[in-house]
């Protein structure tokens, strides 16, 4: 051919083209046409009529396409019955050569300028410098790099950041802030509530705080982080609070409220807390407010026998008569100093007062707590459908029929007041029985006193198991008490099922205690006849006779030897102590003018006293023991 | 004192000296299996999300009388098979109240009081018959003054033992129900809200009483 034309090579494709590709990425292909298909496909491309017309017509000008109808005619005479696979790629190969033909004849037309004339439309010739190409492709390049690579920076600096102090985040923080604390938003800031109000309380106090962000980038010299949030707490609640119960005796003047009270540690720190413990505090604060002014507001209803007194920050309660409870709430702002505080006045040494009593404060937090634990936590009706939301005595007002009064009994309940009076009257109490037991169990010696303190007890009750043992002798003879003590007065049962009921005057029980002690020496000698082989004439608790105790009664026991001839006759009293006197037969026998017979020798004789103290052995059942073991002939 | 001249006076309208209230009620259920869903739901709509919920087991009779011109009236004998030192609880339910087709749920008019353990055999004396029984057991919350019980319904047997119990279907039971004094108006909205709240876990509709009794 001419060295104007093109070599085109045809090669065929090595895969079907994708008709589509399904959703797990598997790929359909077109299938390719099979036989009939491709010659159906071929003989509609077919155009009869022009065959004839484009054999006959000669308008080309070109040698080349003079042979194309031609070539065309003939290819197409020789169409139908050959199959052959490039069919289809000649064929838009014939095409394209066409189309080719018709625009070089367009063109040549145009050259003549007889029939036809371009004129070119005017425009700006794009000037293409492949130069200026260059940069741009350079340029955003460059665009794209610094874009990466401020992403990566960005990256790796939030992740060292992230590594280094964790959450100095805004959000981060708000979002830790949020697990514990209820905030919403209100236009443009964020305001949070720390009052006890969703637990069921119902103080008035707001108690709402706000958070802002923290703009300062501030370094402090201990090393703390700087948090990226800060709460502005209401300005009563700053700082912390805490309150100091304590009893203390009568002797103090308390006109003027004046108390001073040494600052916990934890609220003495001057550095800015973080927002957390500030929150917490200031909860604390609200708390403590609100308690105070239960307390107080019950201290002027109250109606006991000596009122309680509030005066300032402070109220004083009577627990027994020279014994009261002072309950102070002690507020201390940011900058160590106490509000409510001056120098005290009292000239009176602190060793007078008990120290302050945590346990008592923790029992006047937990009464709060109970009484907004109350307002939310209504026992649920059974059956269910009784009426929500009353206590379960109030279900059966109806069927029992009570009366007004009887209902009106039923809402009563014990305010927080008098329940930490007795509270404190039962630990005073309670102090003041161990300190009895134990300075006797010191003094007595002799039946050793054992006391064990049951460790199940309660805010108000407790009880104590007493025995009474000699050394020894401890399986032979044991005395037992059991003594409760409750609020104001103590209850004893003795081993023979005797309930005493004692007042909170502790030598009350030091006279039981010590009848006790008496008693038992006297039931060890009875438990200790036994094995001895002596026998028991008489065992009085409480005897009539000899000189009066001056507290509780004397008891007695009389024995007798084995083969009769020796009597022991002990007489044991806590006031007038031991006294041993014994009396043998036969005694001795001087004929009389009266007493004529022999036989009056085996009467027995007067009583001696014996002097128990000398006779060897450990304690007195000891030397009981010994005498009647010498005293013994068969 | 307060409470008590409270709880006599100004509640609902006075029928005689008994308060009538109304009762709206919604109801649904769901199956067994995705029971345990609804309850970790429910207790966190509810009040009191601190304690476990509580578990209920109550014993319902239904007492008929047939009057004299061929109405029935029927009564319902409640007591708790857990708790059984509280008093039986006796109810009347009136029929539904038509009218308001947007209204949200069924309300009807509910008289009742607490009973000592006689209760029964008084009915019985005084002529009423035992219609039906049945057992319910599940739980139950509140929110507020609404109450929900997600309970199984069982069928009681005349001959075996109290504890021998058979359930009447794979499902429980869910009602939402508000006992208020008439004229409250509000109720209906929270109720449908908290409903709403529900679904599509359960359907809480109302359920015309009417059609179920033909």
């Amino acid at each position: 051919m001419s060295s104007l034309s093109v070599n085109v090579s045809v090669e065929p494709l090595d895969e079907y083209q994708v008709q589509e590709i399904t959703y797990d990425g598997q790929e359909k292909y077109i299938q390719p046409l099979s036989m009939s298909e491709n010659l159906t496909k071929m003989v509609q491309k077919i155009d009869f009529a022009k065959i004839d017309t484009e054999a006959s017509d000669g308008t080309n000008g070109v040698e080349a396409m003079d042979e194309t109808p031609e070539v065309e005619s003939k290819e197409l005479a020789t169409f139908q019955p050959s199959l052959w696979p490039f069919d289809s790629i000649r064929n838009k190969l014939k095409q394209a050569l066409t189309e080719v033909t018709v625009l070089y004849d367009v063109l040549s037309i145009c050259k003549d300028k007889r029939y036809l004339v371009l004129d070119p439309v005017s425009q700006e010739p794009i000037e293409n410098k492949p130069i200026t190409a260059l940069v741009a492709k350079k340029k955003a390049l460059a665009t794209v790099a610094t874009i990466i690579s401020n992403g990566c920076d960005r990256m790796r600096s939030a992740q060292t950041e992230a590594n280094r102090n964790r959450s100095t985040d805004f959000h981060s923080e708000l979002f830790q802030m949020r697990q514990n604390w209820r905030l919403r938003k209100k236009e443009n800031s964020i305001l949070g509530d720390l009052s006890y109000r969703s637990a069921g309380s119902r103080f008035p106090h707001s108690g709402t705080f706000e958070v802002t962000k923290n703009e300062e980038q501030c370094t402090s010299g201990t090393g703390s982080r700087a948090s990226a949030l800060k709460v502005k707490v209401p300005s009563d609640l700053e700082g912390g609070s805490f309150f100091q119960v304590k009893t203390q005796k009568d002797n103090e003047v308390i006109g003027d409220g004046e108390v001073s009270v040494p600052i916990p540690p934890v609220l003495q720190s001057n550095v800015d807390l973080n927002w957390h413990q500030k929150l917490e505090n200031a909860q604390n604060v609200l708390f403590n407010k609100e308690l105070f002014a239960q307390l107080a507001r019950e201290a002027v209803q109250l109606q006991l026998p000596i009122p309680t007194t509030v005066i300032g920050n402070q109220i004083i309660a009577s627990l027994f008569p020279g014994v009261q409870l002072s309950i102070v709430l002690c507020h201390t702002t940011i900058h160590g100093k106490i509000k409510h505080q001056k120098n005290s006045s009292l000239a009176i040494p602190s060793k007078q007062d008990s120290p302050n009593k945590p346990v008592l404060e923790h029992s006047l937090h937990q009464l709060l707590r109970e009484l907004h634990h109350n307002t939310l936590h209504h026992p649920m009706p059974h059956p269910t459908t009784a009426t929500l939301g009353v206590s379960r005595k109030r279900y059966l007002a109806g069927p029992e029929a009570y009366d007004r009064q009887t209902i009106a009994e039923l809402n009563k309940s014990d305010t927080i007041l008098e329940q930490i009076i007795a509270q404190t009257q039962h630990d005073l109490l309670r102090l003041r029985t161990m300190f009895m037991i134990d300075t006797l169990a010191s003094e007595i010696k002799d039946p050793i006193i054992v006391a064990h303190w049951l460790c199940l007890n309660s805010a108000t009750k407790s009880s104590v198991k007493i025995n009474i043992v000699s050394y020894g002798y401890e399986s032979l003879c044991r005395t037992p008490l059991v003594i409760h003590i409750s609020t104001k007065s103590l209850k004893a049962i003795l081993r023979d099922g005797r309930v005493i009921n004692m007042s909170y005057e502790s030598q009350e029980l030091r006279y039981l205690l010590l009848n006790q002690v008496s008693q038992h020496q006297v039931f060890a000698i009875q438990a200790l006849s036994k094995p001895m082989g002596w026998k028991v004439l008489s065992l009085n608790i409480n005897v009539g006779v000899g000189h009066v105790e001056p507290i509780g009664t004397a008891s007695s026991i009389v024995l007798v030897s084995p083969n009769g001839d020796r009597i022991i006759a002990i007489r044991c009293g806590p006031h007038s102590g031991i006294e041993v006197k014994m009396c043998s037969s036969p005694q001795e026998f001087y004929a009389s003018a009266l007493v004529r017979d022999r036989k009056w020798q085996n009467l027995t004789g007067s009583y001696r006293e014996v002097d128990w103290e000398r006779i060897e052995g450990k304690n007195f059942i000891n030397k009981i023991e010994y005498l009647m073991a010498s005293l013994t002939n068969y | 004192m307060d409470s008590v001249s409270m709880g006599m006076g100004g509640m609902g309208r006075r029928v005689g000296a008994v308060v009538a209230q109304q009762e709206y009620l919604l109801q649904g259920s769901i199956l067994d299996d995705s029971c345990e869903q609804l309850l970790h739901k429910l207790r966190g709509f509810c009040d009191n999300c601190d304690s476990s919920p509580e578990t209920f087991q109550d014993h319902e009779m239904v007492f008929t009388i047939r009057a004299p011109n061929g109405s029935n009236t029927s009564l319902r004998v409640r007591k708790s098979m857990d708790v059984l030192q509280n008093p039986y609880h006796l109810r009347y339910l009136g029929q539904q109240e038509l009218g308001d087709k947007n209204r949200a749920t069924i309300v009807r008019n509910c008289i009742d009081c607490s009973t000592s353990s006689d209760c029964v055999s008084f009915l019985q004396e005084m002529g009423f018959k035992l219609d039906y029984e049945f057992v319910l057991k599940g739980y139950m919350f509140r929110k507020g003054r609404m109450k929900v019980i997600v309970a199984k319904l069982f069928r009681v047997q005349p001959n075996a033992s109290p504890e021998a119990l058979e359930p009447l279907s794979q499902s429980y039971l869910v009602e939402l129900s508000v006992n208020a004094p008439t004229g409250q108006e509000g109720i209906a909205d929270e109720m449908k809200l908290f409903a709403d709240s529900l679904k599509p876990l359960v359907i809480l509709d109302k359920v015309d009483t009417r059609r179920l009794q033909m």
